[in-house]
């Protein structure tokens, strides 16, 4: 039972959280889909049945605005897949959220009226057209995904491009940042493709290791100076960065002052917040480790959340320290969150006091 | 032969860069060196050197922290000034044999 779907805001944030700009809540309302990606972390596929509740959902994102989020980022599965869109971008929107949303961009025809109420889209890539229809599993995907965003940029949509990049994948970058700048992208996501979900039974040289990171790093950054008017974004960070900056984690690792824990937003203390197609309630990804879970939505209440933040974050809060720690003297590139959901599967964190 | 634009020049290093032929102990090298403790990167250009580095920080740089295991041939400091007495431009060339002399001809410009 929801237990309000008012944003009785308890404050909103300030200053950094977990090294992004926003206070993001990822939804993945289902998995449902009109692909079965060979590397897609959430496992989706055209044989998923389910997913979240509309009700149950808007009424946990009500109480989600109130714990300081403000971004709504849809994702899936295919969002313009899941019938009851429409209802949950007006409702997030009447809460006070921005709504973003990741697609593959073969529904965006039909979708128009709808995709032209969200704050911003980005079109999924993998590579060029040969490697993107092989890692899709259908001809043609790449010219559907591309005419999607051409289409969108033409409308004056902030439309943009996520890219997921095998190891060999990164070759290709430069000419397809061209394309999709030619498109009238206005940003590019690169990241590594995750070891996560059906990416797991890809071979192990799909994925990136230290100097593959420190290659995509660098192509990333002289994008950003060839495409003047793309934001290029790499989700990969220097890891000594990542310690210099670690007073991004200052709510969830700090003392907090006089303020007890259970009464500082949840987005102070876990961002981003990921909610599932089953209805679960998790930190930064998708498929972090089941044992650091925060609620489900049908009971997603503000008294369940303070009672979390007063006892739930402890394993959570001890795993980003450990992480961050870990980061200290490092000189290469990391994809932290990915790094974090690793590390959720792989360890008992251990306590560190770092701030 | 038409002169090569900074566009051109550019566009090549993300190429080059991108391209295995580079190999994986250079690009790691590279990687490492223009990592500088309290710099945050901003932009890289190919310059002369090999490449040259757009820095930001909000505190004095310091040449301490710049190490001659680095590479770095030549850098310069911007204050903002008036406009943020607390931020800095850091520009720093890196020699890298494998692209210098590539890129754009003149040095720190670009």
């Amino acid at each position: 039972m929801v237990s309000s779907t008012e944003p009785t805001t308890i404050g909103e944030a300030h200053g950094p959280s977990g090294f992004l700009p926003e206070r993001i809540v990822h939804v993945h309302p289902t998995r449902l889909c009109n692909l079965a990606c060979l590397h897609c972390y959430s496992t989706s596929d055209p044989g998923q049945r389910g997913g979240l509740d509309p009700d149950d959902l808007t009424g946990a994102l009500g109480v989600l605005r109130a714990e300081g989020y403000t971004v709504v980022s849809l994702s899936g599965g295919e969002p313009l897949v899941y019938k009851p869109l429409a209802t949950i971008v007006d409702r997030a929107h009447e809460l006070g959220f921005r709504v973003t949303m990741i697609s593959n961009g073969l529904l965006v025809e039909r979708s128009l009226p709808l995709l032209s109420r969200l704050d911003g889209i980005a079109i999924s890539f993998d590579g060029l057209a040969e490697r993107h229809d092989r890692m899709r599993g259908r001809e043609g995907a790449f010219a559907a995904a591309s005419a999607a965003l051409e289409r969108l940029a033409s409308l004056g949509a902030p439309v943009g491009a996520a890219i997921s990049l095998t190891r060999s994948g990164i070759a290709e970058l430069p000419d397809l940042a061209d394309h999709l700048a030619g498109l009238g992208a206005r940003s590019l996501q690169i990241r590594p493709v995750a070891r996560a979900g059906r990416a797991r039974s890809l071979a192990d040289s799909t994925f990136h290791e230290a100097a593959d990171r420190a290659r995509l790093y660098l192509v990333a950054l002289a994008l950003d100076h060839e495409l003047p008017d793309v934001r290029v974004h790499c989700d990969l960070a220097p890891a000594e960065g990542l310690w210099e900056q670690r007073d991004a984690y200052v709510g969830l690792l700090g003392d907090g002052g006089e303020t007890p824990s259970d009464e500082r937003p949840l987005a102070d203390l876990v961002n981003p917040l990921v909610v599932t197609d089953t209805g679960v309630l998790k930190p930064i990804a998708y498929d972090f480790d089941p044992r650091f879970d925060i609620a489900a939505v049908p009971t997603t209440s503000s008294d369940g959340l303070r009672r979390y933040k007063g006892d739930g974050p402890v394993p959570f809060r001890d795993l980003v320290g450990a992480a961050l720690a870990g980061m200290r003297g490092r000189s290469d590139l990391v994809d932290w969150f990915d790094h974090c959901t690793r590390l959720s599967e792989a360890r008992q964190p251990t306590a560190i006091a770092l701030l | 032969m038409s002169p090569v634009t900074t566009k051109d020049a550019s566009a090549r290093l993300s190429q080059r860069l991108a391209s295995f032929k580079l190999g994986d102990a250079v690009i790691k090298r590279l990687s490492s060196q223009i990592m500088i403790e309290g710099l945050n990167i901003g932009r890289i250009n190919p310059c002369i050197y090999g490449i040259c580095i757009d820095y930001f920080t909000d505190k004095l740089p310091s040449v301490e922290r710049l190490s001659p295991k680095q590479g770095i041939t030549k850098w310069e400091v911007f204050p903002y000034g008036i406009i943020d007495w607390d931020r800095f431009h850091v520009r720093v060339a890196f020699e890298v044999n494998e692209l210098e002399g590539r890129g754009v001809v003149r040095g720190f410009e670009h």
